[in-house]
């Protein structure tokens, strides 16, 4: 042990040659007496050191500060529960450590039974925002909005703050004597969702021998598990599927929304699409068929896009599957559809590079059918992979039904909710719960379950506690926090399973590298670090599955299928591309962020076509800019739920989608903000009247008691109901607007075929008045230029000149750069009524258009999402009419909001072509909960209300890349600086930097032909450049 | 005063004057000085106690929505992402419009000599420096940050960080800054001979040193008169360039921008013209009811509010035009925007406002072509309010329609206004008559020593033929001529 020198003032052996100051007569003469009490004056530990007996031999002063570090370094390793005491306050500065420099730390967020691999940069002990793992073949630092949003969930103030018994407050280790002294005959359900936890498997064996009857569900009610069952059908087990799309030449969506964040893989289907797309660098373009009921981003980014039922897809796969002789049979209604040859001979040319893959919603018979055709047509290797690790594939109905007759009959003592709220999202629930004698349940919140639940324990959130797991692909990795539970009696997972299985308290952390004892040769303790550290174990992808198609099987499966024609209006239910299950509902980013097809906000709506709308004679009206909607009541069996209806073109007809998430009762804790008429604090914060998501939207999970697509009735209930959406204000009618879009050259696209034959394509979009080229124009760093003052040329920051090429090719419109940047730039949710009057606050939006002509029709229109952050523009319109310089421009290039100087004419917003400049009409955060301040990103000024604000170009991280490099004494190195946009995107469309530079990826992008400048005709010279979109539909199909 | 050969009336004067004569009712010099002075020194009729105080709560109304407006921010107004600019600044351009009437015709018609200008400037100038002082309350409160509103000014400070000069808005603030200040400096001077016959008159002591005070040691000595003039045609040739200046540089917050219907260089003519139309609107409007109840037809005459109501016609006609012009210009230079943008205006989801607008102030006052409709004291007062409304909707749709639909058709939206807005506009009105009514209850509401300067009395040879001039006292009925 090293010795810590002594840190009191003891005696001094010699005088001090100066002058001394002394507290007392006996502290000057140094008696025996002053000894002892100063000895004791200061904290206990203080005054003493390690080895008291021996004070001459401290340690040495770097002795001290490498054990201080390695103290910090081993507290943020393994700092979690236990370990406590070796975390040391601030006023000790470890080595290395500076306040306010912010330490990354690689871990995992645990989502659809897989591991979603992050880095979350962290503060001061204090994590802030979440990026993709950038090692990682998961993610390569991409993510999709979930793992964004979820540093907000961590400090979500409506969390539960302690163990509940009935409803009073209890404590953990109330609870902690009630699972001992559970008897072992007790029989138990437990529901929890599908994991890849290692140790949960481990404790759950344990758990399964401790007590006599064990009966374990995989809850999956949201997340259905239909592949799972398909893939098992067709091969016999459920191998988990993976999908190369960038090998993919050829891609068949049956009813799949590859793109949106409810999918299984966003991340890898659109940086895979993306590389596929890549048209100059490979001369060629993968082709992409949907074939979809509703509107999905996967449609806007098809090729060839088919509206159909949902439930007549199974038909259409059949039809395909049988053209291409994976399955035989009569298909049923499309057999003969005029689709399906072409789609046959196109897959069938791409032969192992063609990719079929079935949505969530379809029937386990339909991903059958898509195995099939990927194994007849040999993608299997290629563009599907088969891991040899299983997923889920109970069938969740039949093992619930079974734990419902149980808990019916009187047979379970205690069920067990492990993170699923079945109350919530499964009809028929209740009752049989009731019957259970103890009901216990683990929950971030004080939601719908635990209010009939006898015990409820906070669960932690995923970076608050230890465990591991392994991500889509199979790599495995440790969960590691970052914080200590914000209250202390929240427990993960692991730690309760852990209770049930052995009756003693578990901690997370010694479980887990008990686990991974298991797995890692070598020295453990430095294999650990390095897996701790890199966020996974490097080389543990999961190996190749032996696979043998089953046509019996397949057979089997469709022969399940209903092929016939839907007769009526079907009704789909899906997770929502925003709140998923619900479990991210009471999120307010999430809730706040626009719906990707739709733009709509806190709401779920019933979404249906224009023709379906009349023939069930509802509508919507535009009222001074906001939306007021009919609700319609929709009738499926028993259940019966009522929603506002919403008009979205190319729908299939009679095709009606609503999703699930919402309509939650979370109990918060806080009390309700109430202000005197005076003052409209209250109004104006979203948490000031009670948990954030209730009474948003309404619960549509008993709809989906008999599956996700049904048939139901459907009839007007009500007019009038205020819908907020962020598009659409003012514009109803899309024709109007899809042609001042063309006409304004806003997006630009040609097929491939015209691309080809001119790859000049986006100078024909051109605004027809466009009188000067505009290379005419020299631009900032060149000679002449106005900007190119003394000022600004002998400025540091002068050497670069920021910029942003937004490929619209690959763009799918995800939203993550909009989750991205609202983490990143502090921006503040402002409700729903402040929504439906156009005050949303986001910087970066997505404007969504929908293009009809050019073969497609108002029915059956084209949707195109072009992301819009603040341009730049060189001759900024707004810096010239900001009455006080609030606005200028920065020697660097990038337009800068000085939100101290601001006065908040508006003047500026008015003088933005773009719009993209949003103004604090009231105060956003002064009313905002102390947690949520905490996921504050402290980089970034807070503002305040009458300021106006919009995208810097993350010009904190600009400003950070230029200390570092300054210290360093060198140019910042392309690449150095990332936008929180650009960091997010999954499919690499956002390219930033510095465009004097000419070898900088920016510039190399800008040099593309299919480059293009909004508005450029205004001579404003936009700093964001766009690629033109390049599609490649299907000749012989309109 | 017996014989009719002798009579010397004003009848018998026409012939050597050209005009019709500008004060009618066979009224003398004291006669004028008795009739304006008097309201200023009788007892406070009821009546006005009770405009005054329907005034007041106006003010209230405008105090309180202003400190809701400061208390919770700027979000109480109805304005959104695309439309920043609503109500206030549409207000404020109305109110300013409103002042221009006043200077422009104590100014730029006394440098034109035109003459019957006499009977009406005092209020119309009144007017303008209460119209002028209801707009600058709308840039002061419309800032987000109204703590710091003073950052505009060009004060030295710490971090030598001055003022924006490029920015059309500071230009605003000097602009309006120097033309409230120099019209109050034109207003204050014309009064000191009234006020110095106010405080002759005066019998009480405290009136007797307020108005000493303000009449600023006025004796009505030659050299007085003398100085006085020099001051006032200086003054005058000093405000008239400012008449013009003030609604350009207003003008110039929107021309100068690139929002389609807003980048147009016909604006700051046809703002100016506009200003004069409603500002003379705005002043028939009042005088009609002035002149009705201080019983002052026989100085404000119906010849003067027919020649307001020919200005009106001329301005308004000009402003029609420049209307039609904005689309021929919109349609000849080619550019999508612009053309999308007004026919956005006719069509689009503000059509109401534009043909509102295009009614009041183009239709309507075209009804002035008849001479016998613009000597109608009611059909003039309903246009005049036609004409104030139009206006308004002017700048509205201007200000609005031009921002709900610009460039992207993503952002666009719709303005509605809220209470605040609406209740804020309504209180201006209320800070407006109570500075009106304090006017027309303490000060002479018309120049008297102007008007007694355009009488035949007036000429220096108008006694020659009685000797030494001094006529001997004659009585008049003060009321002679008047309907009763």
């Amino acid at each position: 042990m090293i010795e810590l020198p002594v840190l009191d003032d003891s005696p001094e052996t010699g005088e001090s040659p100066r002058n001394r100051f002394w507290r007392s007569i006996s502290h000057l003469k140094g008696t025996d007496e002053y000894s002892r009490i100063s000895a004791g004056e200061f904290i206990p530990g203080a005054s003493e050191g390690p080895i008291a007996s021996d004070a001459t031999s401290g340690a040495t002063r770097r002795q001290f500060i490498q054990l201080m570090g390695a103290s910090m370094a081993m507290a943020g390793l393994t700092a979690c529960r236990k370990p406590v005491e070796k975390i040391i306050p601030f006023t000790r500065m470890p080595e290395d450590t500076i306040p306010g420099v912010p330490v990354q730390f690689a871990t995992a967020m645990p989502f659809r039974g897989a591991l979603r691999p992050v880095l979350v940069e962290s503060y001061d002990g204090r994590p802030t925002k979440i990026e993709g793992n950038p090692e990682h073949a998961d993610s390569h630092g991409a993510t999709s909005i979930y793992e964004q949003a979820s540093i907000l969930a961590l400090y979500d103030p409506d969390r539960l703050g302690s163990v509940r018994t009935d409803s009073d407050v209890s404590d953990w280790n109330a609870f902690k004597a009630f699972v001992a002294g559970l008897p072992t005959s007790s029989r138990i359900v437990v529901l929890a969702e599908p994991t890849s936890s290692m140790t949960m498997a481990v404790v759950r064996r344990q758990m399964e021998q401790r007590f006599s009857t064990v009966r374990w569900v995989d809850y999956s009610a949201a997340t259905c598990n239909h592949s799972a069952l398909g893939v098992q059908a067709a091969y016999g087990r459920a191998w988990r599927t993976t999908h190369d799309v960038s090998a993919a030449n050829v891609i068949l969506s049956l009813d799949a929304d590859l793109f949106g964040a409810n999918g299984s893989d966003p991340i890898g289907a659109a940086r895979g699409f993306a590389e596929g797309r890549d048209m100059e660098a490979t001369g060629s373009m993968s082709r992409l068929y949907v074939v979809e009921s509703d509107y999905s981003l996967t449609g806007g980014m098809a090729d060839n896009r088919l509206r159909m039922k949902s439930g007549e897809i199974a038909s259409f796969a059949a039809a395909v599957a049988s053209a291409v002789g994976a399955w035989s049979g009569d298909a049923g209604v499309h057999a003969s559809h005029p689709w399906v040859a072409e789609v046959a001979a196109d897959l069938r040319r791409a032969g192992s590079t063609a990719l079929v893959v079935a949505g969530d919603n379809q029937p386990a018979g339909v991903h059958a059918l898509a195995a099939a055709i990927n194994d007849r047509l040999g993608a299997v290797g290629t563009t599907v992979s088969y891991l040899s690790l299983e997923d889920s594939a109970n069938d969740f109905e039949a093992d619930m039904q079974a734990a419902l007759a149980d808990m019916n009959a009187g047979d379970v003592d205690v069920v067990l909710t492990l993170g699923v709220n079945p109350v919530y999202d499964l009809p028929g629930f209740s009752d049989a719960y009731a019957n259970a004698t103890h009901r216990v349940h683990v929950s971030l919140y004080d939601d719908e379950t635990a209010g009939s639940a006898t015990w409820t324990v906070p669960q932690t959130h995923y970076l608050e506690a230890w465990g591991d797991g392994t991500s889509k692909s199979g790599v495995m990795s440790v969960v590691q926090p970052l914080i200590a539970p914000l209250y202390a009696d929240a427990h993960s997972d692991i730690e309760v399973i852990g209770l049930f299985a052995t009756g003693t308290e578990m901690f997370g952390y010694d479980m887990v590298r008990a686990t991974w004892r298991q797995q890692l040769s070598g020295t453990f303790e430095t294999s650990w670090r390095k897996v701790v550290h890199d966020g996974f174990l490097d080389g543990s992808g999961a190996s190749t599955a032996r696979t043998s198609l089953s046509s019996t099987g397949v057979n089997a499966a469709v022969s399940g299928l209903g092929l016939a024609a839907v007769s009526g209006t079907e009704i789909v239910i899906s997770a929502d591309t925003k709140v998923f299950d619900g479990r991210f509902a009471n999120n307010a980013w999430l809730q706040e962020l626009p719906e990707p097809t739709t733009k709509v906000v806190w709401e779920n709506v019933a979404k249906m076509n224009p023709s379906t709308a009349e023939r069930l004679g509802v509508g919507s009206k535009l009222d001074g800019g906001r939306y007021l909607t009919d609700t319609v009541e929709i009738e499926v069996g028993q259940y019966r739920v009522e929603l506002p209806v919403w008009i979205q073109p190319g729908m299939a007809d009679d095709s009606v989608h609503v999703t699930l998430g919402y309509g939650r009762n979370i109990v918060s804790e806080r009390e309700e903000r109430s202000t005197n008429i005076f003052d409209l604090d209250d109004y104006t914060d979203v948490y000031g009247k009670g948990a954030v998501s209730t009474g948003v939207g309404s619960n549509v999970a008993p709809l989906a008691s008999e599956g996700r697509i049904v048939t139901g009735s459907i009839s007007k209930k009500a007019s009038g109901y205020l819908v907020a959406s962020t598009q659409d204000h003012g514009a109803i009618d899309a024709e109007h607007v899809s042609e001042q879009v063309q006409k304004r050259g806003l997006f630009r696209m040609a097929t491939v075929d015209e691309y080809r034959a001119n790859p000049d394509f986006v100078a024909g979009g051109e605004p027809a008045p466009l009188k000067e080229d505009w290379e005419d124009y020299p631009t900032l760093w060149q000679a002449n230029h106005p900007k190119e003052s003394d000022v600004m040329t002998n400025s540091n920051y002068f050497e670069n000149q920021w910029g942003m090429v937004i490929d619209l090719n690959t763009c799918t419109g995800c939203n993550a750069c909009v989750m991205a940047c609202q983490a990143e730039n502090n921006i503040q949710v402002v409700g729903k009524s402040e929504v439906a009057r156009g005050r949303e606050m986001h910087w970066l939006r997505m404007d969504r258009y929908f293009v009809s002509g050019d073969g497609a029709t108002l029915e059956d229109p084209q949707m195109v999402i072009q992301p819009m952050p603040c341009q730049h523009c060189e001759n900024a319109p707004c810096e010239q009419v900001c009455p006080v310089a609030a606005t200028v421009h920065s020697p660097d290039g990038t337009n800068q909001m000085i939100y101290n100087r601001c006065i908040g004419t508006r003047y500026c917003a008015n003088n933005c072509p773009y719009k993209v400049r949003r103004f604090n009409f009231f105060n956003w955060t002064k009313t905002l909960p102390g947690t949520v301040h905490m996921a504050q990103n402290p980089n970034v000024t807070v503002r305040s209300r009458g300021v106006m604000e919009k995208c810097s170009f993350c010009i904190q991280r600009i400003r950070g890349a230029n200390k570092v490099a300054n210290v360093e004494n060198r140019s910042l190195r392309d690449g150095e600086v990332v936008t929180a946009c650009q960091q997010v995107c999954p499919a690499n469309a956002i390219t930033f930097g510095d465009l004097a530079n000419p070898e900088s990826s920016v510039s190399q992008k800008r040099t593309s032909d299919r480059r293009y400048e909004l508005l450029a005709e205004l001579n404003i010279k936009p700093r964001v450049s766009y690629l033109g979109r390049l599609r490649n539909p299907n000749p012989n199909l309109a | 005063m017996n014989t009719a050969s002798k009579d010397k009336t004003l009848a018998s004067l026409a012939d050597f004057h050209d005009e019709a004569p500008l004060v009618t009712g066979n009224l003398k010099f004291h006669d004028i000085t008795e009739l304006v002075s008097s309201h200023t020194e009788k007892k406070t009729p009821l009546a006005w106690y009770g405009a005054f105080s329907l005034a007041l709560v106006g003010l209230m109304l405008l105090l309180i929505m202003i400190a809701y407006l400061f208390w919770n921010g700027t979000g109480v107004w109805g304005l959104n992402n695309p439309v920043g600019w609503g109500y206030a600044i549409v207000n404020f351009v109305f109110w300013v419009g409103i002042g221009h009437a006043g200077t422009l015709i104590s100014a730029i018609l006394f440098l034109f000599r035109q003459q019957w200008r006499t009977a009406i400037n005092r209020s119309a100038e009144a007017m303008t420096i209460f119209a002028v002082i209801c707009a600058l309350v709308f840039p002061t409160i419309h800032v987000g940050r109204v703590w710091a509103i003073y950052w505009t000014l060009p004060l030295p400070n710490q971090m030598g960080m001055w003022p924006q000069f490029k920015s059309p808005l500071l230009w605003d603030v000097f602009a309006v800054s120097t033309y409230f200040t120099v019209s109050l400096v034109f207003w204050y001077v014309g009064l000191v001979p009234d006020i110095a016959t106010l405080r002759d008159r005066a019998t009480t002591k405290l009136r007797r040193m307020v108005t000493g005070v303000l009449a600023m040691g006025w004796t009505g000595a030659n050299r007085h008169w003398r100085n006085y003039e020099k001051a006032y045609l200086l003054l005058a040739a000093l405000a008239t360039p400012l008449v013009l200046s003030v609604h350009s540089v207003v003008s110039f917050d929107f021309a100068v921008s690139v929002v389609p219907g807003w980048h147009t260089t016909i604006f700051p003519p046809y703002f100016v013209a506009g200003a004069i139309f409603s500002g003379f609107a705005m002043v028939v409007t009042l005088l009609v009811i002035a002149r009705k109840i201080y019983g002052v037809e026989n100085i404000i005459t119906v010849d003067h509010l027919e020649k307001m109501n020919i200005v009106i016609l001329l301005t308004g006609t000009m402003v029609g035009f420049a209307y039609i012009t904005e689309f021929f210009v919109a349609w000849y230079s080619g550019v999508q925007y612009e053309q999308y943008a007004f026919t956005n205006r006719m069509f689009g989801p503000y059509a109401w406002a534009y043909w509102t607008m295009m009614s009041c102030n183009l239709f309507f006052p075209q009804f002035f072509w008849f001479k016998k409709l613009r000597r109608n004291i009611t059909f003039m007062f309903i246009i005049s309010i036609f004409v104030n409304i139009g206006m308004w909707f002017e700048r509205f749709v201007i200000t609005v329609t031009s921002l709900h639909r610009d460039y992207l058709p993503s952002s666009w939206d719709y303005y509605t206004p809220t209470f605040v807005d609406v209740l804020t506009f309504v209180g201006t009105f209320g800070l407006f008559f109570t500075f009106f009514l304090l006017f027309l209850r303490f000060l002479p509401i018309v120049a008297v020593s102007e008007v007694k300067g355009v009488m035949p009395e007036a000429d220096p040879h108008f006694y020659d033929h009685e000797g030494d001039g001094h006529d001997a006292a004659h009585a008049v009925n003060v009321n002679a001529g008047q309907k009763q």
